[in-house]
């Protein structure tokens, strides 16, 4: 198979030249997010902890003896979790950034596994906007892009402000690549 | 063209299928049937003997059901109606659930024509429609004349090449698409070339050797009755008897272990037969054809089963070699398409995947080569990855666990599990070892090449437009070293790399990148 002419120069370009997924101009996601994913998740963790509570308290049901300390211990494992869960919550949420190029878009994040996701727009399929109940109180969107790679590859942005959001998704529909590939 | 004016006329309004397709129904019901036998059996089971003792009340219902069966067919058969028209194809089914299915023939991505026994002596087939895209979208023309189908999917083939020729004309980067489908175009009525036959043999082989794990296991029976003392002896270490759980009746342990043995033996003959038919009855008679930039399986004892792919849906090449294999000098290539489908509502048709199974070297090459004339999968030097690769799952993962299970069995002075742990432990060391020698890479112009396996070899081919996405991951042990692990993901999976230079992980990310965005060439 022969490459299209044109674009032959392609081959030409020294490794020095092509654009650079390490000298990427990093955006960072809205500065609410953080703080956002935090106190759900601390809730989460808090309705759990109260419903364990209850249930040990609770004059209704009376509980078999060696149930109690069992609940102790499960309590005291999912508290320990949670505490570990949200440190590192507030440290990688921090670390997430996205940054768009013209012709690609990229997302960055991980504590310890840094991983970056770029995401061609030539092979973008369709686009996507999620927002969940508390995503819309606090006007944050949820970027979806998916390509054939399939539903496990699909490329992800949280966190933005729906105004970006909203216009990082119009620039994909409307880039002259998007209808192509 | 004559054909599709043909078709038009014959097929404007709704119309039925020929009856032979309440064959197909029939059997999709009692498949349908057979599938939920697991809930039924009790039942059946335990009413045996009821419905022995009163003929009277359960004849009646015999025939009821039958009765039901049949109605049940017609229905299916009468409702099933569809019409070709404007290059669409519009499918309506469904008894009590209607479902109304309008395909344009340029949405179709591969025309799968597949002939049940039953349909064989007159001359029918189904004819399955997949698309590209998302949504899972499948039609199935249940029963269509042999010639009719054949007639019908070379219209669908051509429309699309004409489509593509329209829609994709001006843009410069595209005129490798047209050429190509021009070629088709010309060459559809020249004959199909044959690239691939499998023999009886090949089957057997192929049989055998997809079926590894078993023999694997036959390998290690001599060893079963002594890893059953060490077994009982670690048991009874800590006081518990195994023996006398087994003692039933007068029989000693052994007996019943060489029963079971005996029992083990009969069960891998059986997989292993189980395994070859498989194989024939999915790849008798196989055939691979190519026909301008289309190829063509047909395989199939009882159903035959027909697979077009397009060239330029081709994402990747695969060439599996497992130890067996290696050892038999034969090898599974596979040409892989998207798999959005998920792919497995047909498992007799093996998805959207060409496997040409158990082919001999020089045949893969030339396969390979048919393909992809420039690609240097056998001849390329594959650059290994880092020695760190071993030291992070060896020496970080591994020995950590190994120790702390010998110190717990050093204590227990429990020697001859320790001896059994330590084996285990250089085993899976060794695996990891060779996994490591295995795993390597290669990059030209046009192609990403990846070899890896660990007791077996498996080489991947891609070419680098093909790419859908890219990721770059590093962890603090990777960034320390200025190591990267790198992952390709193309319509057909994803491809890693682990442990390379940081550098040239960046560099071949770019490169891709590049490649893609600067050739704006399709996927598929």
């Amino acid at each position: 198979m022969d490459l299209p002419h044109d674009n032959f120069s392609n081959q030409a370009l020294s490794a020095e030249q092509l654009p650079k997924i390490n000298q990427l101009n990093q955006q960072p996601l809205a500065p609410i997010y953080p703080k956002v994913r935090l106190a759900l998740t601390a809730s989460i963790f808090s309705i759990l902890l109260i419903i364990g509570v209850l249930i040990l308290n609770q004059p209704i049901i009376p509980l078999p003896d060696n149930a109690t300390p069992i609940i102790h211990n499960i309590l005291l494992m999912i508290a320990i979790l949670a505490v570990v869960i949200l440190i590192y919550i507030y440290f990688a949420d921090q670390k997430k950034s996205y940054a768009l190029r013209e012709l690609d878009l990229h997302f960055t994040s991980g504590l310890v596994f840094r991983k970056t996701v770029s995401q061609p727009i030539l092979r973008i399929q369709h686009v996507e906007l999620k927002r969940g109940p508390i995503d819309r109180k606090v006007g944050l969107a949820k970027l979806q892009v998916f390509s054939a790679g399939g539903a496990l590859h699909t490329f992800e942005i949280p966190g933005l402000p729906v105004e970006d959001a909203e216009s990082i998704r119009q620039f994909i529909i409307s880039h002259k690549d998007a209808n192509n590939g | 063209m004559s054909e599709p004016l043909i078709i038009k006329q014959q097929t404007d309004k709704w119309q039925r299928i020929s009856p032979i397709a309440m064959l197909y129904f029939i059997v999709k019901i009692i498949l349908g049937l057979l599938g939920n036998i697991v809930y039924l059996a009790p039942a059946v089971i335990f009413g045996y003997k009821e419905i022995i003792a009163h003929p009277h009340i359960w004849l009646p219902v015999a025939t009821l059901v039958l009765i039901l069966i049949f109605i049940g067919t017609f229905l299916s058969f009468y409702f099933f109606q569809y019409r070709l028209s404007n290059g669409h194809i519009e499918i309506r089914s469904g008894v009590f659930s209607k479902k109304h299915i309008n395909l344009p023939f340029t949405r179709i991505q591969n025309v799968k024509l597949e002939q049940p026994l039953y349909y064989r002596p007159f001359n029918y087939t189904c004819m399955q429609l997949d698309t590209a895209g998302s949504n899972k979208q499948e039609a199935k023309v249940v029963a269509l004349k042999l010639d009719f189908a054949e007639a019908l999917k070379q219209e669908i083939l051509s429309q699309h090449h004409r489509q593509n020729i329209y829609s994709e004309d001006g843009t410069d980067s595209n005129d490798t698409l047209e050429t190509d489908s021009e070629k088709t175009n010309d060459s559809i009525n020249t004959n199909e070339t044959l690239l691939n036959t499998r023999s009886l043999t090949d089957l057997i082989i192929h049989g055998l050797t997809n079926n590894r794990i078993w023999i694997f296991l036959g390998g290690l029976a001599p060893f079963f009755d002594d890893m059953g003392n060490a077994i009982a002896n670690f048991f009874k270490s800590f006081g518990i008897d195994i023996e006398q759980f087994f003692m039933f009746a007068d029989k000693s342990w052994w007996q019943i272990g060489l029963f079971a043995l005996t029992l083990t033996f009969m069960a891998m003959l059986l997989l292993s037969l189980f395994s070859v038919a498989g194989a024939i009855l999915s790849y008798y008679n196989f055939t691979l054809t190519k026909l301008g930039d289309r190829y063509i399986r047909r395989s199939g004892l009882l159903t035959k089963h027909e697979v077009t792919m397009r060239l330029s849906r081709l994402q990747m090449i695969v060439q599996q070699q497992d130890w067996l294999d290696i050892i038999l000098k034969r090898m599974n290539v596979k040409f892989e398409q998207s798999n959005a489908h998920g792919g497995n509502y047909q498992p007799g048709a093996a998805n959207n995947k060409i496997i040409i199974p158990s082919v001999k070297a020089y045949e893969s090459q030339r396969l390979i080569d048919d393909v992809y004339p420039e690609n240097k999968v056998h001849s390329v030097i594959y650059q290994g990855i880092s020695k760190r690769f071993l030291l992070r799952n060896i020496g970080y993962f591994l020995s950590p666990i190994y120790i702390v299970i010998a110190i717990f069995l050093l204590y227990h002075s429990n020697f001859s599990v320790l001896l059994g742990a330590t084996i285990a432990y250089l085993f899976i060391s060794l695996l990891i070892f060779c996994r490591w020698k295995r795993w390597g890479y290669a990059v030209d112009k046009q192609f990403i090449y990846i070899r890896k396996g660990m007791l077996g070899v498996d080489y991947y081919c891609f070419p680098i437009y093909k790419v859908q996405q890219t990721q770059f991951v590093q962890s603090w042990f990777l960034k320390r070293h200025r190591l990267s692990v790198i992952k390709f993901v193309l319509a057909a999976g994803s491809q890693k790399i682990p442990f390379i230079d940081q550098k040239i992980g960046y560099h071949l990310i770019d490169n891709a990148l590049f490649q893609v965005e600067s050739s704006k060439r399709s996927w598929m």
